[in-house]
């Protein structure tokens, strides 16, 4: 998980923000465009397109079936269950190119999130922090679990260390800045970056080695034998994109629908049946 | 399809001004509860510089209000310019005489709840039933003006929740239900049962829970809780109300530190982190009406961690509708209040009447805890009213609302008179809280003296300011066990030869009861024909009446022989309208420090007819209308005298050359 994090985190560290974050609108039109071409060629290259065209037609058949013998009972009743049938048929033939998908299309809408759904928090607003120890590495309880802030953000009321192996802090930002905050946990040392104030940009809300980590690849995984679990910042903020919709739904919502809109638009140039 | 998308995208973004800037503006300030005798004597002690500028510039004069002067009536007379007989809001409570039973005057009684099948234990909607509508009648003078061609934005009007249909931007105000439907509950998780004051229900959903030892340490640490949303709609029987387990609820888990009175509040997803003696931000809450999070209902909700140690005493407060994605119409159009919650950066106030007065009548809150609530409200008032103001262009019509004087007089009289500086102790005198407190009223109006010098500063100088109130304030220190009067003069009978009772547990032998007392100033004969049990048939009905007037008006109080009732009007002489049929027989005015009790007003029968008020809701206005009466302040001169809350609406339409709507009862006041 930490690899394949690294991996794209700096890949889409290159391409993405070329024309920085205050310009989005480029990555999110080009990345759901890059995705419903990606789209069309795997469907081409791992789907039975003759299996999916046949499923379509007869489909279609039985519709018109139902439609035509719309009185006949006896015709119209095992016309639904072919067509219904046929359905679970095409969907079936689907599967495989959604599987080959799945990973390249998430890959690219959580980089997407990742470097535009976030703005940086306003500054002199309170922020929790919330640290979680992992149970498996023994040795650090909550009493052990100490935070060193940078100039720049003070503590605004003190650690809240509780049972359920978890360090609360309230903090608040003074200046802009990504500023790095350091978890001491017994002899182990976590960083987290706060961002506050400031032009748009990556903006990292969660380090943890839970499988989340997946969803949030701006920072690090901590290391296996780290006695934090996860740092996370509670309060976000969405990142307005303008004329696009914003936050992480609205980025999601956007990319299926434009990736969906260009499979279906050049289909036929690439030569696939959907 | 993208192209269409994209040009959606922009017309979202800002709508083209409507308004015509070749003529000037209007802006209203609508100060809930402000009294003539207070802002005089402000003025004249110097304290009130921006009214004392306005009343100078154009006129201050006292405004009359409605009968009777209860908030949602008087405030439908300002939006509709008709009267009680003509909107159809007699009174904050009403009462369906088909049952007997008080019912919120804001929304008629529930009709059809539909058909709906039964699946897996849930109920769900096959065919809509009766939509919950808004009860008020008449047009609102914003939808005259709209139609006029004027950019028209209303904020926090008070009784336009269920919100009615209307091409202005409007906000609902006082009225506007909380998650559970109501006018606000808040929580009390404490491990220590709340003591209420003698005599006194409380109002919170108080949550007795125990501080537990969850890392066996020796020190309490953790408290498990819940807070309540709304009704769980879809597995309570259609049509029936819900019972105390009938609503969706949301874990809390509060974690105390162990050496620091800190704790870090986890509700949801969300996580916060109080000290003691702090309250929190806003913090998002979701309840699930489907499973799988196919309807997730958004509130919002801000704690108070009174005490963390040695007693455990945290408060929520009533969930308020998200601002953001509030779950039911709070605004039109219904995007108006998400827009409002971007622009002022988050969740604000959407409960109607947000101060905390259960709390602090149920003594879980001091009057140190309520007066930083209301610090609260009021920052948010102050920030919609700055946003309002920055919004405003020549030529557009705003109201603001501002809440923050109506509830603090309510609560916070009976510290001091600030209207009869020779008055005696108020009985619910506190000493050691009046000492911190005597003067808070004061500098409420002082704060919106304040607001009033931002509006006047930033509005264009040929802009018709109006600040006006729908009415003042008195002490209120005996209460009126109308229903107990009732029944010692022989109006009102028990059954089985009982002296008290409740109207709503069956009670009331109605086939001996002539009246019956429903609602703050309300009273109904039992009439045949229209009442389900009526024996006062249609001939004796203004006999009865009458001799119930007769009667009242000659109640006196004390070895003074105080007069208790200043005047008592017939519904039906008063009001002009096609709705007169469903006004109360009788209005009861109060003189002044007497009003109706709780008790009474929700149909309950006590031993005593008066009785000392010991409640911390010691200043009130539900007395006759000539005692409580508004104000009137004008940036234009003011033409004539004695004017009433019809007039202002009269002058708002006139201002934009709009006609008289039918039925509307006032005239304007400014010279065209």
């Amino acid at each position: 998980m930490a690899l394949f994090n690294s991996i794209f985190t700096t890949l889409f560290d290159l391409l993405l923000a070329r024309f920085g974050y205050g310009r989005p609108w480029f990555d999110l039109l080009l990345w759901p465009l890059v995705g419903g071409v990606m789209a069309l060629l795997v469907i081409k290259a791992v789907s039975n397109q003759a299996g999916i065209l046949r499923a379509k037609n007869l489909i279609q058949v039985h519709l018109l079936e139902i439609v035509l013998f719309r009185d006949q009972l006896r015709v119209v009743l095992p016309a639904t269950v072919r067509a219904l049938g046929y359905n679970v048929q095409y969907l079936a033939y689907n599967i495989v190119p959604m599987f080959v998908m799945i990973v390249p299309m998430t890959a690219i809408l959580v980089q997407l999130v990742s470097h535009y759904a976030y703005a940086p928090l306003p500054l002199n607003s309170p922020v929790t922090l919330v640290v979680e120890l992992d149970r498996a590495v023994a040795g650090v309880k909550p009493a052990d679990v100490s935070l060193e802030l940078p100039a720049g953000v003070q503590l605004d009321a003190p650690p809240v260390r509780t049972s359920g192996n978890v360090v609360a802090w309230r903090l608040r930002a003074t200046e802009a800045g990504d500023h790095v905050l350091r978890v001491r946990a017994g002899a182990w040392t976590e960083e987290k970056r706060l961002s506050a104030g400031g032009e748009p940009r990556k903006v990292s809300m969660l380090r943890t080695k839970g499988l989340e980590a997946l969803l949030y690849p701006a920072e690090p995984v901590p290391a296996a034998e780290s006695p934090v679990w996860s740092v996370r910042i509670m309060e976000r903020r969405d990142q307005p994109l303008g004329w696009l919709p914003s936050g992480e739904g609205g980025i999601l919502l956007w990319f299926f629908a434009v990736s969906l809109l260009v499979g279906f638009l050049l289909k036929d140039i690439f030569g696939v049946t959907l | 399809m993208l192209v269409a998308a994209v040009a959606l995208s922009f017309s979202g973004c800002a709508s083209p001004s409507r308004t015509s800037p070749d003529r000037p503006g209007l802006f209203v300030l609508g100060i809930d509860g402000m009294d003539p005798a207070i802002l005089r004597r402000l003025i004249a002690e110097g304290k009130a510089p921006n009214f004392k500028k306005l009343a100078e510039q154009g006129g201050f004069q006292e405004l009359g209000t409605s009968n009777p002067p209860q908030s949602p009536v008087a405030w439908s007379n300002f939006v509709t310019g008709l009267d009680p007989g003509g909107h159809g809001i007699y009174d904050f409570v009403h009462r369906d005489p088909a049952t007997y039973m008080p019912t919120s005057s804001a929304t008629p009684p529930p009709g059809d709840p539909g058909t709906f099948v039964k699946v897996g234990g849930y109920h769900l909607p096959v065919l809509p039933g009766d939509e919950v509508l808004n009860n008020r009648s008449g047009t609102a003078w914003w939808d005259a003006v709209y139609a006029a061609g004027v950019d028209v934005e209303v904020y926090r009007i008070p009784g336009n929740y269920p919100v009615p249909a209307s091409e202005a931007k409007t906000l609902s105000g006082m009225g506007t239900v909380d998650m559970r439907g109501g006018y606000g509950e808040y929580t009390w998780i404490t491990d220590s049962a709340p003591v209420p004051p003698q005599g006194h229900d409380l109002k919170g959903d108080v949550q007795l829970v125990a501080v537990e030892d969850f890392d066996l340490d020796g020190i309490p640490d953790t408290v498990k809780a819940s807070l309540k949303g709304p009704p769980d709609l879809f597995h309570l029987e259609p049509g029936k109300l819900p019972g105390e387990s009938d609503y969706l609820s949301a874990a809390i888990t509060v974690s105390i530190d162990p050496a620091e009175e800190v704790a870090l509040i986890e509700l949801g997803e969300e996580r916060v982190v109080l000290k003691e003696g702090e309250w929190s931000p806003w913090v998002p809450v979701s309840f699930d009406a489907l499973p799988g999070g196919v309807m997730p209902l958004a509130g919002s909700v801000r704690f108070y961690a009174k005490e963390l140690r040695p007693a455990f005493k945290l408060y929520a407060s009533p969930v308020n509708l998200s601002a953001d994605t509030p779950p039911q119409p709070i605004s039109t159009p219904p995007a108006f209040a998400t827009d409002l919650a971007e622009l002022l950066g988050g969740q604000y106030y959407t409960q109607g009447m947000p101060e905390e007065t259960n709390a602090l009548k149920d003594g879980t809150f001091d009057d140190d805890d309520y007066v930083r609530q209301v610090a609260l409200i009021q920052e948010d008032g102050s920030a919609m009213l700055s946003l309002a103001l920055a919004r405003f262009q020549r030529g557009d019509a705003t109201f603001v609302y501002l809440s923050d004087i109506d509830l603090q007089c309510h609560m916070l009289w009976r510290h001091g008179d600030p209207k009869h500086g020779d008055a005696p102790a108020h009985p619910a005198f506190e000493p050691v809280s009046a000492a911190a407190h005597r003067l808070d009223i004061e500098g409420y109006y002082r704060h919106v003296d304040g607001l009033l010098g931002r509006v006047m500063e930033r509005l264009p100088p040929d802009t018709l300011l109006l600040t006006m109130s729908d009415h003042g304030f008195q002490p209120f220190t005996r209460v009126v066990h109308l229903n107990a009067w009732l029944r010692d003069n022989g109006f009102l009978m028990l059954k089985g030869g009982k002296r008290t009772g409740q109207i709503a547990l069956g009670d009331v032998d109605w086939s001996r009861t002539k009246a019956y007392a429903l609602g703050f100033n309300s009273v109904y004969l039992n009439l045949q024909g229209r009442e389900a049990q009526g024996i006062v048939s249609a001939g004796e009905a203004d006999a009865v009446a009458q001799d119930l007037r007769t009667r009242l008006l000659a109640l006196t109080d004390g070895d003074e022989a105080r007069r208790v009732v200043l005047r008592v009007d017939r519904g039906r002489d008063i009001y002009r309208g096609d709705r007169v049929a469903e006004a109360p027989d009788l209005i009861i005015g109060y003189d002044r420090g007497y009003g109706h009790s709780d008790e009474s007003t929700l149909g309950e029968i006590l031993e005593a007819q008066l009785a000392d008020n010991t409640s911390r809701w010691s200043g009130n206005h539900l007395m006759a209308p000539e005692v409580v009466p508004g104000v009137l302040l004008s940036s234009h001169a003011i033409q004539g005298e004695a004017h009433d809350l019809t007039d202002v609406t009269s002058t708002i339409l006139a201002w934009y050359g709009v006609d008289p709507l039918p039925g509307m009862l006032g005239a304007p006041f400014l010279t065209p």
